[in-house]
């Protein structure tokens, strides 16, 4: 897959190695679940349970699960908002809410919900998720609005900064919330769902976006996402998730029958009767030679490269 | 007698001096966090909070009634404050929303009306209480016509009053200012705001006191009835105007001391009473607003 980038004001705005890392100053697994089981009240059922899994520093996983898989608990077991019942979570060897406290979690939201009349531009958006820790006596330190002016260019959202947060276009909110998880200088990203309503050209620069980003800033990366491309594109390793953790693969580990294992209770959900199945990349133009497909059908038809 | 003629006696004219100064005080401070009120649609809420002050204002008079001593305007403001912020308290912990948590929390609109109802029920009551309890002791009860506890009563404001409505107002900016950025982190994003470690409910929790502290003011101005006027017409307007932070909340401001000069100009030459007259000029503002806005 080629992770180049083709936007002009990255490779102008951003060098490698900059000030936008943040040294890990610790060996520890940027996450570390042992054992994790977590039953919501009222539930008999647990959304997660016995889940241990190790993301490593700067590595890029994804989490890859049907809807009600448990990928939401996880994410707010990771961001600390939930407390485990059972098992342990790190976050660079603390407790989740104490990470979060010391700002080493930058996380983009699925789909943010501001206000179309909310009176901060772009820019000041993104300031706010650098600064918004400071004391209110002090202004902004120049060093953080350059931060912020090199992660505008680095997601590409420089060109409209100036405009109200609310007024922009689905594509270019995700691109600002990234820009804002990332103005604090975050050790670990967690993007929920980041591929949801956004088309299929959409979706490659999301991966080119992401892999700018891992490049450039060196972050530990956590998509989670029921979108099999979303999750392919963008990750060095994938965890498979469906209340237990099925198995956790580089994304040409993920074999369609992982695939029709991990979906079958969602896809039989929600269209009937499908059934999930390979083919030999031969079969589809559209893919690389080193890809297999996977097509889910009835009726119609979706593809991921696997 | 006409405008001026009124206003030619001192006394009519310090009456409207201090009706003047104490508006503009509650006016900014509701009109600075009008703004938020909006943007958070927390209008509701403002509802919630200045029914909340009738069962302050009840409570208030059966003190009276039990104490004449106590039946000063400092007392009556103290009582009604604690009670709209012991409601405003209590609505943010049965909704607790967006912060993730599980539990026995019910929707805002639930909460608020449940708040709403039993405050205006408890109120209804205990005015009734105190004035039996004056009557029994033969006390004078010199508590507030129920037309000014609906409508508000600015042209009785005193002098005391006047130092309180500037004392909210410094309050409303010194914590605005303090707290601006968490606050406005959340007001933008709430779900994102607590993964960021924003504590959410404390923000909510200072924004809910805030809200509580400008209503019992507010409720001096347009009564019970009309002070979510004041909390929701001012920082509508500006918001259709600008979508720029400072100049929103400087237009607010100046949107809402227009309102209170017309609205008082408005009453003294149709002799209408000032509150309503303040909220129908607010009202023809935010029309205004929406036509040149667009």
């Amino acid at each position: 897959m080629n992770r180049a980038t083709t936007n002009p004001s990255i490779e102008a705005g951003v060098g490698a190695g900059n000030e936008l890392t943040r040294d890990n100053g610790t060996d520890a697994p940027a996450v570390h679940l042992h054992a994790v089981t977590y039953t919501y009240a009222g539930s008999e059922a647990p959304a997660l349970e016995d889940v241990t899994l190790d993301v490593h520093p700067r590595e890029r996983l994804g989490i890859l699960g049907p809807n009600g898989g448990g990928k939401s608990t996880l994410l707010k077991l990771v961001l600390g908002l939930l407390e485990p019942q059972r098992g342990e979570i790190r976050v660079f060897g603390l407790a989740p809410a104490q990470a979060r406290a010391a700002g080493y979690i930058g996380y983009v939201p699925q789909r943010a919900r501001i206000e179309q009349a909310f009176p901060l531009s772009v820019r000041e958006a993104v300031t706010l998720g650098a600064s918004w820790r400071l004391s209110p006596l002090r202004r902004v330190p120049r060093d953080r609005r350059l931060i912020v002016d090199r992660v505008l260019r680095l997601v590409g959202a420089a060109d409209y900064a100036h405009r109200p947060i609310g007024e922009l276009s689905g594509g270019q909110a995700q691109r600002a919330m990234i820009a804002r998880a990332l103005a604090a200088r975050p050790r670990l990203l967690v993007l929920d769902e980041p591929t949801v309503g956004i088309d299929a050209a959409g979706q490659h620069k999301f991966a080119e976006l992401l892999a700018t980003v891992h490049r450039e800033m060196g972050v530990t990366i956590l998509v989670v996402s029921h979108d099999l491309r979303a999750i392919v594109a963008g990750c060095d390793r994938v965890a498979c998730l469906s209340r237990r953790l099925h198995s956790h693969t580089a994304p040409n580990g993920l074999t369609p029958q992982v695939l029709a294992e991990l979906f079958s209770h969602d896809v039989a959900g929600v269209l009937g009767g499908v059934h999930v199945h390979a083919h030999a990349a031969d079969d589809c133009g559209s893919c690389g030679p080193a890809h297999s497909v996977v097509v889910v059908e009835k009726g119609r038809s979706e593809r991921g490269r696997v | 007698m006409g405008a001026f003629e009124v206003l030619a006696q001192p006394e009519m004219a310090w009456m409207y001096a201090r009706a003047l100064i104490a508006g503009a005080c509650i006016v900014a401070a509701c009109a600075l966090l009008s703004v938020l009120v909006v943007l958070k649609r927390l209008a509701f809420v403002g509802q919630g909070i200045s029914h909340a002050a009738f069962g302050g204002v009840g409570l208030a008079m059966l003190i009276g009634a039990l104490a004449p001593a106590l039946r000063i305007s400092g007392v009556e403001f103290a009582v009604l404050l604690l009670f709209c912020v012991a409601t405003a308290l209590g609505i943010a912990r049965a909704t607790r929303s967006g912060d993730g948590g599980e539990g026995n929390s019910m929707h805002e609109d639930t909460a608020i009306g449940v708040f709403l109802v039993g405050s205006m029920a408890a109120g209804a009551l205990l005015v009734q209480l105190s004035r039996s309890i004056a009557e029994s002791r033969g006390v004078a009860l010199a508590g507030r016509s129920w037309e000014s506890i609906l409508f508000g009563s600015i042209l009785a404001t005193g002098w005391l009053e006047v130092a309180l409505g500037g004392a909210v107002l410094a309050v409303i900016v010194g914590v605005l200012t303090l707290v601006r950025r968490p606050l406005l982190f959340w007001a933008m994003d709430e779900g994102s705001a607590q993964a960021f470690g924003v504590p959410t409910p404390h923000v909510r929790a200072v924004l809910m006191v805030l809200l509580a502290l400008v209503v019992v003011t507010a409720t001096k101005l347009a009564g019970v009835v009309l002070a979510t006027a004041l909390l929701v017409l001012p920082g509508a307007a500006a918001l259709r105007l600008t979508r720029r932070l400072a100049p929103v909340l400087v237009t607010s401001i100046l949107i809402g001391l227009i309102g209170l000069v017309g609205g008082l100009a408005l009453s003294l030459v149709t002799n209408w009473q000032p509150g309503p007259s303040v909220v129908l000029v607010l009202t023809a503002l935010l029309g205004g607003a929406s036509l040149w806005g667009r």
